[in-house]
């Protein structure tokens, strides 16, 4: 039982991590719409939070966040990530949130120290 | 020779920048310097991206754990914005971004080096 409790102190925990940028997100534009000049504010406001509440896990992880934010025109998007890692204890963990007016890309790499 | 290419670039912390910048140039530009936006073809782009990217990366042979994100947009006026965030050690870990464009897209490449030793 006490094994079981320590794996899930130093495993990246996809649930947990994806709960989190869905709150990020939500916070910083949901319910907003597109606008220029407020962009770079947002998608620097998820990424600070993201980052906040991961390192209050407490967790022995480095942690990278990245955020795309893209207005709906039609345009065509595509994001793909590869990493060198170890496979046995880091993750990653993408969300995709959109609303009517911009698509918002969160993801967060877990590297364990 | 079919529209523009244009890189910029900017660095963070202190792993070898330079080289992985120079990796990621040739990588982009080898897959899709010259060719116009197509959606039936960016998912192949992108992978072949990372793939020569992590491959010439880990051939350095550094003792780094690397991620590599690729974002290829079409240039249509609409707006994009990316930032990254990262909870590291600042002594030994670093970023590179490269932004490359030509007539029709834009491409995105993040380079991120963390320290094992």
């Amino acid at each position: 039982m006490d094994e079981f409790q320590a794996e899930d102190e130093t495993t990246f925990v996809v649930e947990e991590v994806s709960k989190i940028i869905k709150e990020s997100v939500e916070a910083t534009i949901g319910g907003n719409t597109y606008q220029h000049n407020r962009v770079n504010q947002w998608t620097t406001n998820v990424v600070e939070q993201c980052l906040s509440q991961l390192s209050k896990l407490g967790k022995p992880f480095k942690y990278i966040v990245t955020c795309v934010i893209m207005q709906k025109n039609g345009a065509g998007l595509q994001t793909a990530n590869a990493c060198f890692w170890d496979n046995t204890t880091d993750g990653s963990c993408a969300v995709r949130w959109e609303n009517k007016s911009m698509y918002c890309i969160v993801t967060v790499f877990g590297l364990a120290i | 020779m079919t529209g523009t290419e244009d890189t910029q670039t900017s660095y963070e912390g202190s792993f070898g920048a330079k080289e992985a910048e120079a990796i990621v140039k040739e990588s982009v530009d080898a897959t899709i310097g010259g060719e116009d936006y197509n959606k039936d073809q960016v998912n192949k782009w992108t992978a072949a991206i990372l793939e020569r990217c992590i491959s010439d990366l880990c051939k350095l042979g550094k003792q780094y754990k690397y991620i590599v994100t690729c974002a290829v947009t079409q240039k249509t006026g609409a707006g994009l914005h990316a930032a990254n965030s990262c909870f590291w050690d600042t002594a030994l870990d670093g970023s590179c971004t490269v932004k490359w464009e030509n007539r029709t897209m834009y491409c995105i490449v993040s380079v991120f080096a963390l320290s094992i030793a």
